[in-house]
């Protein structure tokens, strides 16, 4: 919260220290349109943001967001320098320090019909990064087999807490924990989500042992890593692309455990998809990890072995 | 006796004001290289090394003679600790408190202030654009300068002596 109050242009921090401070501390999104009301949005609520810090449900009581303040709040963020960020502007979001995101909107300017950047940046989305550590503890011990990681998928609807675990797996391997020793961990960070890196340094804690290939597409990166930086356990988040399933195929025959993510309610539908659906059929993964909201964010809806059926704690903890 | 020495002091402080003058015409061009050398390391670092501003100018300011290393090292303070809201107004400030202690005059000064309006503002191109107009701009007036210099520096020296000596000559 901190990193964040110092990008923002006064006058929005102001605002943001009058809040109550039950919603400053579980603010998730700080949501900034160019003349248009500031909107917080806490704990699955949202509201407008009045001068003086009061929330409020009418659009026309909130302080407004005007186009000086947007120039500065991109100055900022830009560090005055907007040319490093052609990237950033290019995939539409900024890492800051602290791993927080910032989403950006408007308008875009084209070269060859492909997208250059961002010229006029009129929207912000500013997500704060809360880490929750221990998300995986749950889900370790099913992870672990005669000291082998098992390649796993994990199966979950957006928003489920699906790159959280991912994380807090990562991060779990790195250091080493009840279940396993420690793991040389590679991360393959795509979107910038899992480690959240600014200048390629980690923002959020993967561990002592993870190195990380920051904004590379997984499946060149998850060849790179496996040259260069010879990892036990590879991370990848969201496996869709044909690439990416040949790459895990290959990763996975070249003895490196492979733990991703893919979008889906269950097991049944991820199948239904090519990619996904071939590795699942050949056998590629030994454990899926099925996630819903049914009891909140990151909840473990169940926990399937290789021929798909269910694998019970207690089974695991007599065969430890 | 006393007339004596007076005549040497009048010889002396003249030749020392002619002296001064045509530094000034020598100093020009050398700082005006330097704004130029300064520039086309600005442009390196954004271009290739996408170096944010405020750390470029650090860098440069360290490099660059002490006269004009001055106006970044200031800017970048500035933008560090917020003092300026934006680039330009850095740069501007900068220039307001180190423009007295150089030898570069108000076309310089135009060409760095219209810089500033852009600098850190758009992509890399349109930056290598501006930076390379403003060098462009400099080099025309460091020829300028040193023509100047070429034409005034011994000049004034001279005439400096030979003021020195008139009024020696008018006081015997």
């Amino acid at each position: 919260m901190k990193e964040i109050m110092a990008i923002l242009p006064a006058s929005v921090r102001s605002i943001l220290t009058a809040l109550p401070s039950a919603v400053r501390e579980h603010l998730e999104e700080i949501r900034l349109r160019q003349n248009q009301p500031m909107e917080i949005r806490y704990g699955q609520q949202s509201s407008y943001v009045t001068p003086s810090g009061q929330l409020t449900a009418n659009a026309r009581q909130g302080w407004i967001f005007s186009e000086e303040q947007s120039v500065k709040l991109l100055n900022q963020v830009s560090h005055h320098s907007l040319y490093a960020l052609e990237e950033e502007l290019k995939r539409g979001y900024i890492t800051v320090v602290g791993g927080h995101r910032i989403g950006i909107a408007g308008k875009v300017v084209l070269e060859k019909g492909e997208v250059k950047g961002i010229r006029d940046v009129t929207s912000f989305n500013i997500r704060i990064a809360r880490e929750k550590k221990g998300a995986a503890h749950s889900v370790l011990p099913f992870l672990f087999e005669n000291g082998r990681v098992h390649n796993t998928l994990i199966i979950s609807p957006p928003q489920c807490g699906k790159t959280t675990l991912l994380r807090d797996i990562a991060r779990s391997l790195s250091y080493g924990s009840e279940w396993s020793s420690s793991r040389k961990v590679g991360i393959v960070d795509e979107r910038s989500e899992l480690a959240g890196c600014l200048n390629g340094v980690p923002q959020r804690d993967v561990g002592p042992r993870t190195d990380v290939l920051d904004a590379c597409p997984k499946a060149v990166g998850m060849m790179m890593l496996i040259r260069s930086m010879s990892p036990d356990v590879l991370i990848v988040d969201e496996i869709g692309r044909t690439e990416d399933g040949e790459a895990v195929w290959e990763a996975i025959h070249a003895g490196v455990a492979v733990i991703c993510t893919a979008h889906g309610a269950d097991v049944s539908e991820v199948a239904q998809r090519p990619t996904l659906g071939r590795l699942i059929q050949y056998g590629a993964f030994s454990r899926y990890i099925v996630l819903s909201r049914a009891n909140g964010v990151g909840t473990v809806e169940a926990v399937y072995d290789g021929g798909l059926t269910r694998v019970e704690r207690e089974k695991i903890a007599w065969l430890s | 006796m006393v007339k004596l020495i007076g005549a040497v002091l009048i010889l002396f402080s003249a030749s020392m004001v002619g002296w001064q003058i045509g530094r000034y015409y020598a100093f020009r061009p050398v700082q005006l290289r330097a704004l130029l050398v300064a520039l086309q390391m600005l442009e390196t670092e954004i271009v290739y090394g996408l170096t944010p501003l405020h750390r470029a100018f650090v860098k440069i300011g360290h490099r660059v003679p002490a006269e004009v290393g001055r106006l970044f090292l200031t800017a970048a303070e500035l933008l560090i600790t917020e003092r300026a809201q934006t680039a330009e107004e850095a740069l501007q400030q900068a220039i307001g408190a180190h423009w007295p202690q150089t030898a570069l005059r108000r076309q310089e000064r135009e060409v760095l202030s219209s810089l500033g309006q852009v600098l850190g503002s758009s992509d890399r191109e349109d930056q290598q654009k501006h930076l390379r107009l403003a060098v462009t701009h400099l080099r025309g007036l460091e020829e300028e300068a040193r023509a100047e210099q070429g034409r005034y520096e011994k000049m004034y020296k001279s005439l400096g002596f030979l003021c020195g000596l008139l009024v020696v000559i008018l006081m015997f």
